[in-house]
This record gives structure tokens, sequence and C-alpha cells, in this order.
């Protein structure tokens, strides 16, 4: 792309192929929010282009997965900048060091960037500002920044930033930019419609499965039926026969073949006689949990917290709540399969490709291939859904592997049985729950949990507000490999703890909203030891859903459950209203209430709450991955269930906490509590208390 | 080999591919109309819907050779300019998230808006059974109903 | 009329001509004057253990799948709730934009998982909905020899009905998944076997 040749000239006019302006920034690094320091002194950037048309380009700097941020980014930029947001154009950036952190993941990209790109975007406003201001010789002071246009107020003379880009460069970078009052602001908090909205729906190319290139071979890739099981003898006779292929590559644990079209090379992969050698354990689900209920029940576990002594207050308890929870394997099935371009030859990389994580993948690769990074270069298309699974480079690396070996270029692609073999899954966990209870009070509460590779890693918000509290856990070994998936640890322990809580109210007595507020009140005027979140937020989202549904009201027929959680910066808390339909529950409508500070854009904010919503139905009540002799069963949506419109809420009515505070994370907060709230919905609903997920075949 | 003329989005075209070959790679490794999705490859998520004479087919399990003189519509050929009212109502309820799955829910909502004009929730369920992991189902729902009322007061 | 509400009247026009056909068949000696055109001899042995066969197959996946008792068919070896819960319509073919051929093309689609196939793919229509799924062997007996539940066939029309080509592609049920427990040849034996030796339906 243009704009990559001139990295050594930001701060000067750059001449663009056509005729255009590059204008170079500065960006403020990430580890300082000290605006004082000299700007001048960061390494110089490219956020924002102006064409010869005087159409403003904005980059987008993290992976878009439809989490919004190729929209989201761009607008605080837009906000500060002083553009019209209609008339700007956005692209996403590829990889470049110099955007800093350029990952999908942990809800982090606002929270991350909000304050330099308001920084960055301010910046640029008054250099366009001073620059007219110089060229009329005026005083800044009496000139104004709107839609692209700086204006001198008295004189109503005007000059578009395109017109003052040449001058604006040569300004001097402020080195303390004034922010616009967020009273004034146009864009952020407002409906703004996704930036690819249009090419979405009128299906332009827009994905890594989309790239097609001149020369390209279309890859399909045979790798284990099996965790456990290794590459033996290879027979491709009868691959290398299949119209279409070209040919059939061997690598390190499984073989690629390639062909000049996609069923060519699935023909001919799937044509592939391959021996698959027992090397390793052939792992069972059933022995995973035999083996989490032997950890629970004898131990060894790790303390992560203890707080008081919960062994003295269960002797005191007149009833000790001592239950189970049972949480299965999953898959991450983002709806594009994966898949990812390569080109390696003369020493040169060319990847192109879904990824939450470009620059590991470039660093994965520079050392699989033994090339210099400088020679590799990573191109991030929009992507079909991340929410994890590409937090792990294996499609890139595999691609850039067998374009190497073939010496061409090639596009890998995974069928889904393909995706569902070769995961990084959601662990199996279980935990094991306990209270001591009096008739009327908790006076302790131990919780712990044993997942593959890991087990509890935070506290719930009765740590803090609890007098006796303790939590232990404790990792169990396998094979099958394991990694994040969306909302990491709270996807799961606020399924386990919410529901638990639903429990301990029900044993107690107690309505579930209330006795919320009253740990939060503890938390808030007596804590206990460290108190890891804000009780005044999670009481903030706790009244404000109990108001928007009118708690305590339950309408007839309807059956409610209600859940909250603190996560990634932000709180959410979630009624869920269920009917029954011929005795099963549907899902009519959740109510959310949510605390992430400034909200950016108020479509895309509701449709990342909407989402995660019903995100967390489906996986709270359809599908679950079994192992059996190492071999995943469920290999496609015809055994892995998955949630369809009519399993689906009527509506879901999203409120945020107005806040001036800076932006907290918005794709994952959402997803934590609404397997609990369901959960206790279906309780109230039906009197069957769901201690495994998933729900469905209990019902 | 074989050759196939077919009738996509209005016009006939011709491509040289195996009998076997789903209508799906046809039109994205032969014909490069990539909008129409792959997503499972056994017809259960949707993503590469088509419309086949006015029926939502799931066409990676539609072999070329049984095309024959039926016509094919996909996403590209939805509307000419982009503005199928149910295109409009995705855009103006901003509907999508990743957006991957969405060319197949609109090619599937298109043929049920063409047999039910105005359809009720009951028959948004019945006919929309595509796989959105974003979870944008109740924005899919909302758009289908704005798109029906736009269709109808045409 | 919303379509909701044809559906129930659909279904209660169903249930109360089941019903009463149902009665009536167990009230009416009658019954034989239709189903024994052409009997080779009646024996009630050989013909009830030429239905027990029968009822092996039928009530296996392959043939129970798609005569499911409520109007959602089944599917997989373990006879689970269909995917996607497609409808069955007035036709049995399906509803809008979730017709059986949407998915089921003319022949199997390659490829495990992948949907099963047959020209002419769909469940029993909704004024026959001829259901496998639930019935003992007496009950179902019983159902198909009922003309008024059978789609008015005589004993002719049942005989020929083995060689329907739905019912044939139980035995050719694509990549991974079973087979009936007979073998077709097997199971068209026993089925005319049944019929022409009185088609005396199981006690039970």
């Amino acid at each position: 792309m243009d704009f990559m040749n001139s990295r050594r000239n930001f701060l000067k006019v750059s001449a663009l192929t056509g005729g255009g302006i590059l204008f170079g920034l500065v960006f403020p690094s990430f580890e300082t929010n000290d605006a004082s320091t000299a700007l001048a002194d960061y390494m110089p950037n490219i956020y924002i282009k102006i064409k010869p048309d005087g159409k403003i380009v904005l980059m987008a700097p993290n992976p878009e997965i439809g989490q919004g941020v190729k929209t989201s980014l761009p607008i605080i930029i837009a906000e500060e900048l002083g553009v019209d947001w209609k008339k700007i154009e956005v692209e996403l950036a590829p990889l470049d060091n110099r955007y800093g952190r350029q990952t999908a993941g942990g809800s982090g990209a606002i929270r991350g960037r909000y304050a330099d790109l308001r920084k960055m975007g301010a910046a640029a406003r008054e250099m366009f500002v001073n620059a007219a201001a110089q060229i009329w010789s005026v005083s800044a002071a009496d000139c104004i920044a709107d839609d692209g246009m700086v204006i001198h107020k008295s004189s109503e003379k005007k000059l578009s930033y395109g017109e003052l880009a040449s001058k604006a460069v040569t300004m001097q970078i402020p080195a303390n930019p004034t922010l616009k009052d967020p009273k004034d602001f146009k864009y952020i908090g407002t409906r703004i419609t996704d930036v690819d909205v249009h090419s979405i729906v009128t299906g332009k190319p827009l994905f890594g499965i989309d790239t097609r290139r001149k020369g390209m071979l279309f890859a399909m890739i045979a790798r284990s039926p099996a965790y456990g099981k290794t590459l033996g003898n290879v027979d491709d006779t009868k691959a290398r026969k299949v119209n279409g292929v070209k040919n059939v590559i061997k690598l390190k644990n499984s073989v690629a073949v390639l062909a000049t079209s996609t069923w060519a090379a699935k023909k001919g992969r799937d044509a592939l006689v391959i021996q698959w050698n027992t090397t390793g354990k052939l792992e069972n689900s059933s022995d995973h949990f035999a083996g989490f209920k032997e950890i629970l029940e004898k131990g060894p576990t790790t303390v992560g917290r203890n707080d008081g002594d919960v062994e003295i207050a269960k002797q005191k308890a007149t009833k000790v709540l001592d239950v189970y929870y049972e949480i299965p394997t999953l898959s991450h099935c983002q709806m594009e399969p994966l898949n990812f371009f390569a080109d390696v030859r003369d020493g040169k990389v060319e990847l192109y490709g879904p990824t939450q994580v470009p620059d590991q993948l470039r660093n994965d690769v520079a050392e699989k291939l033994g090339i210099n990074k400088d020679n590799i270069t990573v191109g991030v298309p929009r992507q079909g859904g991340g929410f994890g699974r590409k937090l792990m480079t294996d499609n890139g690396v595999e691609a850039a592997l067998v374009s190497a070996a073939a010496q061409s270029p090639v596009q890998v692609q995974w069928t889904r049985e393909d995706d569902m073999q070769n995961d990084f899954y959601r662990p199996a966990e279980m935990y094991r729950y306990r209270a001591a209870l009096t008739a009327n009070e908790l006076l302790a509460w131990h919780q712990s949990a044993v997942g593959i590779g890991r087990g509890i890693r935070g506290d719930s918000y009765v740590a803090g507000a609890m007098v006796n509290y303790r939590s232990d856990s404790q990792g169990f070994n396998s094979n099958t490999p394991t990694g994040w998936w969306r909302a990491p640890g709270a996807c799961t322990m606020a399924y386990v703890a919410e529901s638990f809580f639903d429990e301990i109210c029900l044993e107690l007595k107690k309505d579930p909203v209330a006795f919320r507020l009253d740990f939060f009140k503890k938390a808030k005027d007596a804590p206990v030891g460290r108190v890891g979140y804000d009780p005044t937020k999670y009481k903030a989202v706790v009244e404000l859903v109990a108001k928007m549904s009118n708690w305590g009201t339950t309408p007839d027929g309807v059956y409610r459950g209600f859940a909250t959680w603190f996560s990634f910066g932000s709180y959410a808390a979630q009624v869920v209203e269920v009917k029954l339909e011929d005795g099963k529950p549907r899902v009519t409508k959740v109510y959310c209430a949510v605390y992430c500070g400034r909200v950016i854009n108020l479509s895309g904010a509701e449709n990342q709450i909407q989402g995660a919503i019903v995100d967390g139905i489906n996986h709270a009540m359809f599908p679950k991955v079994t192992f059996v002799d190492g071999a995943v069963q469920e290999t496609n949506f015809n055994t892995y269930n998955f949630l369809r419109m009519y399993d689906a809420p009527l509506d879901i009515e999203v409120k945020f906490v107005e806040s001036d505070e800076a932006p907290t994370g918005l794709g994952e907060p959402a997803l934590p509590p609404i397997a609990a709230a369901l959960g206790n919905a279906i309780f109230a609903a039906t009197g069957k208390r769901l201690r495994r997920l998933p729900f469905a075949g209990q019902l | 080999m074989a050759k196939y003329s077919l009738s996509i989005n209005g016009k006939i075209m011709s491509v040289e591919a195996d009998d076997d070959t789903p209508l799906l790679w046809v039109l994205r490794d032969n014909l490069n109309l990539v909008g129409t999705k792959f997503g499972c490859g056994v017809a259960q998520c949707g993503a590469c819907t088509v419309d086949l004479d006015g029926e939502a087919l799931r066409s990676c399990v539609l072999p070329v050779s049984a095309v024959g003189k039926r016509k094919v519509v996909t996403i590209e050929g939805l509307s000419e300019d982009g503005d199928h009212p149910l295109q409009k109502a995705w855009e103006e309820l901003d509907v999508s998230q990743c957006g991957y799955c969405q060319s197949g829910q609109l090619m599937a909502a298109s043929t049920l808006l063409k047999s039910t004009p105005d359809p009720t929730d009951q028959q948004i369920d019945e006919a929309m059974t595509n796989i959105c992991r974003c979870g944008t189902q109740v924005r899919i729902r909302k758009a289908i109903h704005l798109a029906a009322k736009k269709l109808n007061t045409k | 009329m919303s379509t909701k509400t044809k559906f129930i009247l659909v279904g209660l026009t169903f249930i109360s001509a089941f019903g009463l056909a149902f009665s009536v068949s167990l009230h009416r000696p009658t019954e034989k004057d239709y189903i024994s055109i052409s009997p080779l001899k009646n024996d009630s042995i050989a013909s009830v253990e030429a239905f027990k066969q029968v009822y092996k197959v039928l009530m296996s996946p392959r043939c129970v799948n798609c005569h499911p008792k409520g109007d959602i068919p089944l599917q997989g070896d373990n006879s689970v709730i269909h995917s996607m819960q497609p409808k069955r319509g007035k036709d049995g073919k399906g509803l809008y934009a979730m017709k059986c051929a949407n998915c089921h093309q003319q022949s199997n689609s390659p490829g495990l998982n992948a949907p099963p196939g047959n020209p002419n793919w769909h469940l029993p229509s909704a004024d026959m909905k001829m259901v496998f799924e639930g019935k003992t062997a007496h009950e179902l007996a019983k159902q198909l020899l009922n003309p008024e539940l059978n789609g008015h066939k005589d004993i002719k029309m049942l005989i020929a009905h083995a060689d329907d080509g739905l019912v044939k592609a139980g035995w050719n049920p694509g990549e991974g998944r079973t087979v009936p427990p007979l073998t077709y040849a097997q199971f068209k034996k026993a089925w005319i076997t049944w019929l022409q030796t009185g088609a005396y339906a199981p006690a039970q």
C-alpha cells in the first residue's frame, strides 16, 4: 500500500500515488498517559490520510472480528479531529509496530486506545487550526474546526483540511492538545452504523476466505483424527490422481494437498491413505470429569484466597450447601472456518488472513521459517468471528509452511470438521461450591475448581464482602489442547457463582436483587481484604436492571432469573424472562444493564451486548464437545447443536449507566452472567436446578 | 470435468467443473462470486444460501450437475444497486457484527418474503434457521419485519 | 386466518379424524374387506412373525426419522429432533425458506454429516401423517392397514409401496448412517408375506 513506503517522512508532505497527500502524525505510546511528555519523541505514525479530493481516510488499527472496532476506533479519531463522519473512509491497518498493540482480545481495543486516539485526533485538529491561522494571519483562538474545515469566526473564511494539509504538517506538534468537552461530542455516544455494513449486505469480498490471487493454489490439510495420534505412513497415490490436484506436501504431523480449486483440494485430501500411529494417551471426556471429581473430593488444591476461616464457619452452620457444577469442553465455531493466504518465495513472506494477533503470527512465522521479521508482511482482513480461536497462530503458520514447501502462493482452507477437531478448546471444568448457612445468614463461601490446564483465576463479588471466604483450584493434565474462549474464566465462573448465589437466596429466602445489594454495601462500607471491583458500579447496574425489568412484579406465565458479573473492566446485570412452551422454557426477553464508562458507538455497543447474550444463551443451552479415545465426537453442526432463531430471545433491552469515565471492555462482559440468569429463570419455571452445561438435554 | 452453463444473477455463465462440485465452490472458485459463504459444508449453517428458482437452497450440498436450467440468484444479484428492502433494513438497523453469515441470512429472508410478504414472528422462527454465532438474531428478526413494512408500503 | 390458527385447525381435524377412524376400525369386523384382496392363505402366526420383522425396520432410524409423532422430523442414528426444526408443511415438503429439498438433494450429498438425498424427499403430508414414532407393533400394523390413515391404500398398493423410491432410500443412507436391521430384500419379503398372509397385527 502506498503509505507503507514512506516510513521516514511523516512530518513532511508525501506525494501519494495519484497526487494525494499523506499526512503523518505522532502517536503517544501506550505505556504512559502523561501528555506533557514531548509527543515528538514518540514514534511517528499514520492514522490519517488525505486524498486528492480532500477525502479523509482513518485507519482502524485493531483486527475487526465482529466486535465493531473498525467503526468505533475511527469514531474516536473523527470526533476530536472534527471531520464529517459521512465523508470519511475507514481502512483496516496492516501489521505495523507503530500502531502499538494490534490485538483483538481481552475486550481491550477501546479501553487501551481511547485516551491516545483522542489526543492524536485533537493534536491533528490543532495543527489544522494553527495552519489556517498562520495563512490568514489571525489568532488560532479565533478559529474553529468542524466537518473537516477550519473557519475563521469573524470573517467566516474557510479552508478544508485537504487544502491545509501541506501547511499543517509543518506546524509544531502540540505537546498537550486541548480535548473536546464531552458535552460537545457529535459522534461519540451516538448510533453509528458499521462502516462495512453495505459491503456486507451486498456480498463484497471482505474476508480472508475471499482472497483470490493470481497463481494461487487451494490447499486442504489432513490432520490427526485424535489427540494422541501422530502421522505415520502416507500413501498419496489416489490423491495425486484427483482431477485438479497439483501437489502433496508432507508436514511434520499433517499432509497438505494443493489443487486448482477448494473442492479438488478437499477430494484430494480425502483420498489420502494415512496411517495414524498412537503415540500418546487417547483421552475420554468421561475420564476428565471423573478425575475432576476425585480432586474436588480429595484434593489437593491450591489456595487462591483465604479470608477468615471457612472450616470453623462450616462447623457453626446449621446447613452446609455442598454442590458440584459441570462445564463441558467447547469449540469456538467462529462462522468463518479458519483459512490463511501465504506467499513465501525468495525469502519474502506475505501473509493475509484471519488472526487476532498479527504480531505474534509474524514472530511465529519468522521463527518457523528462519526468515527475518522485516521480510514478513501480515495483512488482516475483516474476520468472520474470533471468540479467541485466532489468538492462536496455527492457521497462519501452517499456511506459510505449505507455501514455503510448495514455492507457490496458497490459500489453506479448513472445513468445519477440521476446525472442530483441531481447536484450542474452552476447557472442561468442574466446580465444588460450599456455603455455610444458618436459617437467615450466609456464614462462609468456599469455592473450588478443577479444569483442564487451569482452575479458577478470579474472585466473585462475595469476596470482599464475606468474612469467611475461600477460593482454591487445581489444574488437570490433558493432551487435549485448550485456549481462550470469549470471556475466558469469567464465562464459566459466573455461571457457577451466580447460580450458586441463587441457590443460597432460595435457602435463606432472600430476594436475589436485594441480597446482592447487601453484598455491595458490605464491600463498600466494611470491606474484607482486597475488593477487586467497584461496589458502587455493581450496585448501579443491578439497580438499573431491576428498574428496567420492574423487578418484583413478574407478569403471569413469565419466569425470571437474575445474575450479574464484572469482567474486563465492565459491569453487567441481567434479568432473563422465560415462558414455558409445551413444558419447555423459551427465552422471551432479556434486560441488561451495563456499566462500561463512556459508550463510543451506541449501536455497536448495544449489538455487542445483545450478541453476547444470544451467544451465552446458545452455549448454555446446546453445544458440547466430547472426547472419546482422543477423538472429538461432535465434528459439525449436526451434532454440535447451535441456537437458531426459534431459540433466540424475541427482544433484548439494553441500557448503559451514564458515565463520563473512559470506556471499559464491551466485547465480553455481557456474556458471563447470562448462563446463570437463564439457569435461574429455568429453575423458577421448572423447579429444576441445572448444575451441568449444556441445559437442553436436561429439560 | 464437464462444461455447464448456469443462469446466475440473470446472466448465463459457463463453467468447467467436476460434476460433483457443489454450486458453492463453483460460485466462489470458478466465478469469483465470493459473497456466498462456506460455513459447514453439510447444509447446517445456511451461510451458503442462494435463491434457486425462488427456494432457499443451501449451495454447499447442491452438485453443479444438478442445477440444470434453474435460475440462481446470489447475494451479488439480490438487487442491482444493493437496495433490496432487506438490504436497506439490514443497514438501517445495523444488523451485522462480524458480517460473515449475513449474505446467507439475507438470501433465506428474501425467499421467505417472496412466499410470505408479512411474516409473523412464528413464521420467521420457522424459516430462518441459519446460524449466527455473533448473536444477531434479535436484529435480524427486526430487520425482516422492517423490510416487510418497506415492501408492503411500496 | 393466521398460519398458526390453520395449524391448530388442521391438527384438530386430524386428531378427531384419527380418533374416529381408530375407534371405528376397532369395532368393525369388516376391516379385512379392504386388506385381503388376494391373500395367499391366511396364517396368523406367519403373518405376525413377518410383521415383527417389518416392525424392526420401520422403527429403525432410517424409517422412523421421517415418520415422527410431531411435525418435525428426527435425525441421526439416535433419532433426535432434526436440527433447524424444519416443519412438515401441508404437503410434507417443508415451509418457506425451509423446504426439505433446500438441503436434501436428488441423491446423497457426499461426505460425513452431509444430508442424504432423494428426488422425492419429504415427510408424510399433514393430512396423512403416518406416525411411526412411539407406536407399538400392534398400533403400527393397524395404522398401516387403515385406509383412512394410509392414504386409501389397498393391499395391492401397500405391496407396491415397498418399491417406493423413498422407502428404498433407507438402504442407501449416505456416509456414517446405519442401514435398517434387515436387508431390503428381506424386508420386502417380510412385508409382502405379512400382507399376503392376512395382515394380522401382533397382539401388542
